[in-house]
Order: C-alpha cells, then sequence, then structure tokens
C-alpha cells in the first residue's frame, strides 16, 4: 500500500489531516488536467475545489482494489471538467483550439516524449506508439483537452466521419496492444 | 438499446472515458453503469489504461484561496461546533446516539461510573471512552462501541449494531482504531451482525486503543484485509470521545 492509499483510508476515516496531505500532495496535478480541458485558470480552480470537496464526500466509496488513488481523482476531476466545457458558455475560441491542435500535430514530439519519460506509463507510451499519428493525435486531444469529435473535425479539417474512425480504430489498437503488454 | 457485444461496449467505455462521449449518448451510458457492473469495470479498465497520459501534464499551483474554500466546504458550522464541546454528554453525536440506544444506556453508565483506581498494566493513564458510528452513506448511527479498560476480567470492546444490519456473504466486516498523528490504522479484529458482541482487545493494542483518535469498520474479503490496512471501502466512521 503506498501513501496515497494509506491517506485515502484515513481520509475515509474522516480524519481531515490526512486529507490536506493528500490534497498537497495531489492538487497540482489535478489542477493540471483541468486546466487542460477547461483552459481557463479560474474555471480550473473552481473545478478542483469542487472535486475536492467531492472526493471527501465520497472517499468512503473509494475501492482501491478496483481503481489506484490518482485515477479515481484524475476521474473525478476529468468528469467535471468535461462537463463544464460542454456548457456553451464555456466553449474555447477557435484560436486557441488552433493552437492545442498545433501542439499536437504528428510531428510536435513535445508530449509524446513527455509521456514516454513519465512513470509507470511505459506501457501507454509504447503502445500509443503504435497507432498512426492521426489516431494518436485524436486520442490525445479529446482525453487531455476535452475536444470533442466535431471540435476536432473543424480544427483538423476532416469530415465527421473520419475523426469518429480515428477515434475508434486508435483505441481498438490502444486495448490490443495493451492486453498483449500486460498479459 | 444497451450493447450486449463485448468490443462495442468496451469502445463505448473507451469513448465515455475519453469524454468523445457526449450529450444525451452520455447520459445514457451512465445510466446504463448504474445496473451494469460488468460496464463499470470496462469504464475502469480504460481509465487505468489512459490515465498515465495525465503525467505528461506539468503541475500548475493552485492559488491559496482553494484549500480555504474546500476547508470551509468541508467543515460546515455543526462538525465544527461538535468538534469544540468538551464534554460527551453535551456532544451532538451523543444525543442521536441515545435516541437510538436508550436501552442500552443505563448499563453502559453504569459500566463507566464504577471505574476502579487499580494500577494499570500499560503505559500511560488508560480512559474509558464510547464511539458512535455513523454509516458513511446515511450519515445515521450504525454501530456503537464502548470501552471500559478497568474492571474485572480481560477488557473488552462492547460492540453494539444498530438497526438490522446484513453482511454479504464471502464479506468480513473488520474494525480500525486510527491512532492519533501519522500512525496508519490498525485492526482491532473483526465484528458480526449480533446487535451486541463483544471484542477482546490484546494487550499490545490497548495502548494503541488509549491513543485511537476514531475507529472504523471496513468491509474486507473474508479473513480480513489482505493488505494490513482498510481495503475495501469504510463503511462506517466515527471519533473517540473520552468519558
Amino acid at each position: 500500500m503506498d501513501a496515497l492509499d494509506d491517506l485515502m483510508a484515513r481520509c475515509a476515516m474522516r480524519d481531515q489531516r490526512a486529507f490536506a496531505e493528500l490534497y498537497r500532495q495531489t492538487s497540482g496535478r489535478l489542477l493540471a488536467v483541468a486546466l487542460r480541458v477547461v483552459r481557463r485558470r479560474d474555471w480550473a480552480e473552481e473545478i478542483l475545489q469542487e472535486s475536492f470537496v467531492n472526493i471527501w464526500n465520497h472517499v468512503s466509496h473509494f475501492d482501491r482494489v478496483r481503481s489506484a488513488p490518482m485515477t479515481w481523482m484524475t476521474t473525478i476531476v476529468r468528469n467535471r471538467a468535461l462537463d463544464w466545457v460542454r456548457r456553451p458558455k464555456h466553449e474555447t475560441s477557435d484560436e486557441e483550439l488552433d493552437g492545442i491542435v498545433e501542439n499536437w500535430a504528428d510531428e510536435a514530439p513535445g508530449p509524446l516524449d513527455r509521456l514516454r519519460n513519465a512513470a509507470d506509463s511505459s506501457a501507454l507510451a509504447e503502445c500509443l506508439g503504435t497507432l498512426s499519428g492521426q489516431q494518436r493525435q485524436s486520442i490525445a486531444l479529446a482525453y487531455l483537452h476535452g475536444l470533442s469529435h466535431s471540435e476536432m473535425a473543424e480544427h483538423l479539417g476532416q469530415p465527421l466521419g473520419t475523426i469518429k474512425t480515428w477515434v475508434r480504430r486508435g483505441l481498438e489498437r490502444l486495448r490490443g496492444c495493451m492486453d498483449a503488454t500486460s498479459a | 438499446m444497451k450493447p450486449q457485444n463485448p468490443d462495442t461496449r468496451s469502445i463505448l467505455a473507451a469513448e465515455y472515458v475519453l469524454g468523445t462521449l457526449h450529450g444525451q449518448a452520455r447520459r445514457r451510458f451512465e445510466h446504463w453503469m448504474k445496473s451494469d457492473p460488468a460496464l463499470r469495470r470496462e469504464v475502469g479498465r480504460w481509465e487505468a489504461r489512459l490515465n498515465p497520459l495525465c503525467d505528461t501534464l506539468p503541475a500548475e499551483q493552485p492559488g491559496p484561496a482553494v484549500w480555504k474554500n474546500i476547508e470551509a466546504r468541508i467543515n460546515p458550522p455543526r462538525e465544527a461546533a461538535r468538534a469544540e464541546k468538551t464534554s460527551w454528554l453535551g456532544s451532538l453525536a451523543f444525543w442521536r446516539w441515545t435516541s437510538f440506544a436508550s436501552a442500552g444506556l443505563a448499563s453502559v453508565l453504569l459500566a463507566f461510573v464504577v471505574v476502579s483506581t487499580g494500577p494499570s498494566d500499560v503505559a500511560g493513564p488508560e480512559e474509558a471512552m464510547v464511539v458512535v458510528m455513523e454509516d458513511s452513506e446515511t450519515r445515521n448511527p450504525s454501530i456503537s462501541v464502548a470501552w471500559s479498560p478497568e474492571g474485572r476480567g480481560k477488557p473488552k470492546l462492547r460492540i453494539r449494531v444498530i438497526g438490522h444490519a446484513e453482511m454479504a456473504p464471502g464479506t468480513a466486516w473488520e474494525l480500525w482504531a486510527l491512532p492519533e498523528g501519522n500512525q496508519p490504522p490498525r485492526s482491532l479484529g473483526f465484528i458480526n451482525t449480533h446487535e451486541t458482541q463483544w471484542v477482546e482487545v490484546p494487550e499490545e493494542l490497548r495502548h494503541q486503543l488509549n491513543k485511537a483518535r476514531g475507529m472504523a469498520m471496513s468491509l474486507e474479503p473474508e479473513g480480513g484485509s489482505p493488505t494490513g490496512r482498510p481495503s475495501g471501502p469504510v463503511l462506517a466512521s466515527g471519533r473517540c470521545l473520552k468519558i
């Protein structure tokens, strides 16, 4: 059981010092997740705040057999951020989206290099490497930046059907590769 | 119509996690998940597969107001007031507890009034205490624990399970002491669904119990937590009230 598991167990027992420590250890990474999706710091901080209240209220339902603490918390933050960004008044400007899409273009090495270097992600990095550049880009844009199929279609200049196929084929190949790696 | 084909279900789960399933399709998928544990597991597998992507993001420091707001939200006035009370008799938890366990109250009080002053065989003075554990979901009192270290025979925790509890086959209820500071929870043993029961406290745990801040009960596989720490969901927890 690592340190986060321990903190979660103590939070479930309403230990507020453990919760403060959990916040100290994870809020920076979770804010980064929210910020990528909603792209405005004040919105991202609001999502982080709501998420941590949610984490405190539901930590007794956390089941470490089913998921790792960081995965569980990231899911809470991402779901909130996705709900947020889908509301019409929170939509991102076209210029901003163009910039994001550019950053994940096939030849841009930055984000994928970071993934290869990140701990615990070698299987994902390796398997993303087996995808086509278009499949990889569309999965990263959706997962990290919360782009919808139609936003990707517009900013990548492709028909909606093509984007949907990239995403679906990419996911299928990713699953096959990761299952083979972990087997 | 909910898909049955495993590949279709898996890809839908992936698109749900990815966020490309939205609007009504997303809500409908969430509705299916509620009654479909296999679908929830598939979603969990996709979360685990994709989560390392988040490790690529450089951390961002939130402003100080965020934590202040969170702290204020998780500490509603009722809780703060409860923490400030020094008298356990005046505490809300006590009064809530009495309404559920009034029949047992007289005997519990009697047991604590007759406190001998004989020498204790562990370091530090041992104090009697009660814990009213609240159900994690309903916040209603669900289990009370009374501890009276002094007295005849081996000291035991007196456990009362409030209401008609049910335990799923193949599972166990493990009781934990939460020590002060940064110490990990310590297992106190197992309880069952009987209304009144006694749990013997091993000598080496008496000191831990004396210093415990709270107690909790977690759902574990038969035979107890495989990790030595609570591994399943915490079903009930509460503060120790020294008396």
